[in-house]
């Protein structure tokens, strides 16, 4: 199927039938899912798909469809069914389009050798990481081991003259294992995820990391409700990160309902914190050369030594707001209006090791696991479930499970007193290790 | 790409969303229907039975023990009302068609955008590929059979004009902007669908059936002097139009706005453990997460789930019984039958304590040789099904819900939870609390902020030792792997000693 012309063609019908502006985002990908049990394939998913999102603007009036039907009569119902949509709405002249027709830079989005890897290979790793972690002394079960790879191609077009496309891939694989130690169970689950195929990490790492995990847990005991030291490890860096991203969406800023909203330009967390939004990474699994309606991608600090420098922005909001687009539209998916969001979004390296952190901390916990839903981004008030290692005297003595922490954003991002030189860029959302001097934690 | 990223990220992990739908009211009379004028709405998805019987004969031509082939055509209204303006309006139409084979524990699957011959039929050649066992199945011929549906609809949503629903939002707007001047925002979210599905399996089952499903969403903006609360609340049901007349989205909004208004007084709330009176509705969550999900059986097939082995053992308190009821009329977690093909019933999972059943779906009901109790569902025709929760809840007890409190001496009243999730191994589930009180001296006093509770489901089950008379329900979406609507219930509840994440230090 000839895709660019199904969707210049869907624009030029919209348009036909009286849309002032249109806009075609069509998405075609392919998909591949393998999970491996005790050995044995448990399940393989494999299967192509498509499917296009149509948006319309008439008289400021805005209205969306979908589809994965391209036969004739079925595009030509889409654009009525938007067209017709539209005409009901509110009338906003910030409903734009944009029309940049620049793209940015970004090397490693596709890896043209994953389709070529037998997938008897593919295979293998999952059995592989998933026997090496069985292997581990302590290990009892498998909760299942994972292969996926899924490419596609996002083709974007719109009635100003934009047309652009990009091609991007990804694959990664993963394991659970289970310790039991009499009635105790500790879980624990680790994954690898890359743009490219050959830069997926050893079996043997991701196999002894998720034991490790699993084993680290096992024997824990109560601590007292207190308040102590919270080092996040940056496998739960998301709790922190989670609640920011939301509060520094442009729409949201605009509603009245962000924690940062009325920041702009002061202090919202210690002298440490440098935090970055890059959509142009190299590799990066959040990059793009541009955004899900086309606007052009960019690197941008967000906030600097602990100052709030600026928002996330859609072409809508940014109109609103009497700004510029800053490239942050993302989508759900074919089937959803852009929203607001981030790219590759990281809090910059510090130059403590981790473990010098922990050997400066007198009493406190390394937390590696959080629950929740991380930092209420309307009021940054935060509390979650937690589980970690206890720290006494600098040293790690016990695991402990079944504990809360709880602030709020303000108390928590202030609070980071140390930073960890341990950045990994290969996640899309993360930090290096961080100490927060003291947090309230929930325990006997 | 980034759905199968956030997958591997999530193997083991189930979230659940959710909010409370409370009390029913009569509604004003309704007007009078105004027909669609658009084509192809009200067109019936249409395959032949050749088609089915043939791709089901390719699944299986390398062997294995099952298959079956899954078409879907989902319709989806979607209209977003914020800040005073109907902001945006998205119409879907997908379609498309899955296939599966069974063999042994093992499943290949496979599905296409595309309702031809030659699609589908490719659909059947790549999923039968997983067959390596050598046992052949001779498919039985396809026979239509017609079911008892739990789902009745008064209003059919393919006749009501998209005018009908802005009206119904903007009286939901109205109700909350005008509930009290720090009110600042609402945000209201009206969704429908109908989804058509065609089910077909070697076992000669041949269904059609076509549901609508409405889910409807409040939020609500209060701001105060130093803090803001945003405040929801939620509609849902398997039911056309005529679910606003059961419930109406007034009553939704003014009790969104309630929520955030109330909360702008919250304090910090206590940290460490205390007992927690949790009111009905949809705080039945709480058993969702920490008891529902270790009992769906593919955790118990694969040996691996928090319940493995305890099948007649006494698990919780006598008080405690728990049933999943994927056939309460009209309900957001209702179908006529799983997606499978499996006719939904009544389950009682734990009752007066001993445990007596787990959720199954074909595969897992094959591999523990147990009953299919109509829990296997999918999403959509993208994923094979797997065991689910359809409507859970703890069964009705005694205890007057006042009794309870006043018999409390101190303690936290959880009024409502945002959602929660759990660890399937190891029983480990947190909560998320939207609005809380605390309770001193047996009186439900000052709202304190939301709080998080933790705990572990074996741990939980046993230390239940109130239930009240007054069971109630609330809609939500429940995530694993793939998303489900559920609803979860409870009568009010008292569970002794669950540790609260509150920012303030007790004595």
């Amino acid at each position: 199927m000839d895709y660019r012309a199904i969707a210049e063609e869907v624009i030029k019908i919209s348009r036909k039938k009286g849309a002032d502006l249109a806009e075609a985002y069509l998405a075609t990908g392919r998909e591949l899912s393998i999970q491996v049990r005790n050995g044995e394939i448990e399940s393989i998913q494999e299967a192509s798909s498509y499917g296009l999102g149509l948006r319309v603007i008439t008289g400021h009036k805005l209205g969306f469809a979908f589809v994965n039907d391209f036969r004739p009569q079925s595009l030509e119902e889409t654009v009525d069914r938007a067209l017709n949509f539209a005409r009901i709405l509110t009338a906003d002249e910030n409903n734009v389009l944009p029309d940049d027709p620049g793209v940015s830079e970004v090397r490693g989005l596709y890896d043209p050798e994953l389709t070529k890897v037998p997938m008897e290979k593919k295979i293998a790793l999952a059995r592989e990481v998933e026997a090496l972690a069985l292997k581990v002394k302590g290990i009892t079960r498998s909760a299942g081991a994972r292969y996926g790879e899924s490419e596609g191609e996002i083709i974007l077009a719109n009635s100003l003259g934009l047309l652009k496309s990009y091609k991007s891939s990804g694959c990664g694989f993963g394991v659970g294992v289970v310790a039991e130690k009499g009635e105790q169970k500790s879980s624990g689950y680790e994954s690898c995820q890359r743009r490219f195929f050959s830069d997926l990490k050893p079996a043997a790492e991701v196999a002894g990391r998720a034991a490790e995990k699993a084993l680290r847990m096992l024997d824990p005991l109560p601590v007292k409700t207190q308040r102590a030291a919270v080092i996040f490890d940056p496998d739960v860096a998301y709790a922190i990160l989670g609640g920011i991203i939301q509060a520094i969406n442009g729409e949201r800023v605009l509603q009245e309902a962000s924690f940062l909203g009325k920041k702009l330009g002061q202090k919202i967390a210690s002298e440490l914190i440098t935090i970055v939004d890059d959509g142009t990474l190299e590799k990066g699994l959040a990059s793009a050369p541009f955004d899900e309606e086309g606007v052009p991608t960019q690197k941008r600090v967000i906030v600097e030594n602990g100052v709030l420098k600026g928002f996330l922005y859609n072409t809508y909001a940014a109109r609103r707001a009497g700004l510029k687009s800053t490239g942050n539209a993302t989508r759900g998916g074919f089937n959803s209006l852009p929203g607001i969001g981030p790219h590759n979004f990281y809090i910059l390296a510090g130059k403590a090791k981790p473990e010098e952190i922990i050997a400066a901390t007198e009493r406190g916990v390394l937390v590696n696991e959080v629950t929740g839903y991380g930092i209420n981004p309307v009021n940054g008030n935060f509390s979650g479930g937690a589980a970690g290692l206890w720290i006494e005297n600098g040293k790690i003595i016990h695991p402990v499970k079944g504990i809360t922490i709880a602030g709020t954003a303000d108390e928590m991002l202030n609070g980071i007193d140390m930073l960890g030189n341990d950045l990994d860029l290969n996640r899309s959302r993360t930090a290096p290790t961080l100490r927060i001097g003291s947090l309230q934690i929930g325990g006997e | 790409m980034n759905d199968f990223l956030r997958e591997l990220k999530t193997l083991d992990r189930r979230k659940f969303l959710s909010l409370s739908l409370k009390g029913s009211l009569a509604l004003a009379a309704t007007p009078a229907l105004v027909r669609s004028l658009l084509a192809g709405e009200a067109q019936s998805l249409q395959l032949p039975d050749s088609l089915l019987k043939k791709a089901i004969a390719t699944a299986l031509k390398r062997g294995g023990d099952f298959a079956d082939v899954y078409v879907e055509n989902r319709i989806t209204r979607s209209i977003l009302l914020e800040e005073g303006k109907f902001k945006s309006a998205v119409f879907g139409l997908i379609r498309g068609a899955g296939v599966r084979v069974i063999d042994g524990d093992k499943t290949g699957y496979a599905y296409t955008d595309e309702l031809t011959e030659e699609k589908i039929l490719r659909a059947g050649e790549v999923a039968s590929y997983i067959a390596t066992s050598g046992k052949k199945v001779q498919p039985t011929d396809l026979k239509e059979q017609k079911r008892p549906s739990y789902i009745t609809v008064k209003i059919p949503l393919e006749q009501v004009a998209d005018s009908r629903r802005l009206e119904i939002m903007k009286r939901a707007e109205e109700a909350a902007l005008s509930y009290d001047p720090r009110i600042k925002m609402a945000s209201i979210d009206y969704y429908d669908e109908i989804r058509e599905r065609i089910i077909a399996t070697s076992e000669g089952v041949l269904l059609r059936s076509s549901l609508p499903l409405i889910f409807f969403i409040v939020q609500t903006l209060a701001v105060g002097n130093n803090t803001s609360h945003m405040g929801r609340e939620r509609l849902s049901q398997h039911a056309g139009l005529e679910m606003f007349e059961l419930f109406p989205p007034e009553k939704a909004a003014r009790e969104a706005a309630r929520e955030s208004v109330a909360m702008l007084e919250a304090r910090e709330a206590p940290a460490g453990k205390m007992d927690v009176v949790i009111q009905n509705g949809w705080g039945g969550v709480l058993v969702h997460e920490a008891v529902g999900h270790p009992l769906e059986a593919d955790n118990i097939a694969r040996g691996t789930g928090a319940f493995v082995g305890k099948l007649g053992q006494k698990v919780a308190a006598d008080i405690f019984t728990m049933v999943d009821d994927g056939s309460l009329p009209n309900f957001r977690g209702t179908t006529d039958f799983d997606d499978e093909g499996t006719q939904m019933k009544r389950n009682v999972l734990i009752e007066n304590g001993v445990l007596v059943k787990y959720m199954t779906d074909i595969l897992s009901a094959r591999q523990l040789k147990m009953e299919r109790t109509g829990n296997g569902r999918r999403e959509s025709f993208r994923y094979y099904p797997i065991p689910r929760m359809t409507n859970t809840f703890i069964e009705k007890g005694k205890d007057k819900p006042e009794d309870i409190i006043a018999s409390t001496k101190n303690g936290l009243y959880v009024q409502s939870l945002s959602g929660g999730s759990v660890n399937p191994t190891t029983g480990v589930f947190n909560f998320t609390c939207r609005e809380v009180y605390l309770i001193e001296n047996g009186k439900k006093t000052v709202p304190v902020k939301g709080a998080t509770l933790i705990g572990s489901c074996l741990d939980i089950i046993t230390k239940i030792d109130a239930v009240g008379d007054d069971l109630d329900f609330g809609p939500g979406i429940c995530g694993k792997g793939q998303s489900a609507e559920v609803t979860a219930g409870q009568p009010t509840v008292r569970i002794r000693g669950i540790t609260v994440g509150g920012t303030r230090q007790r004595g």
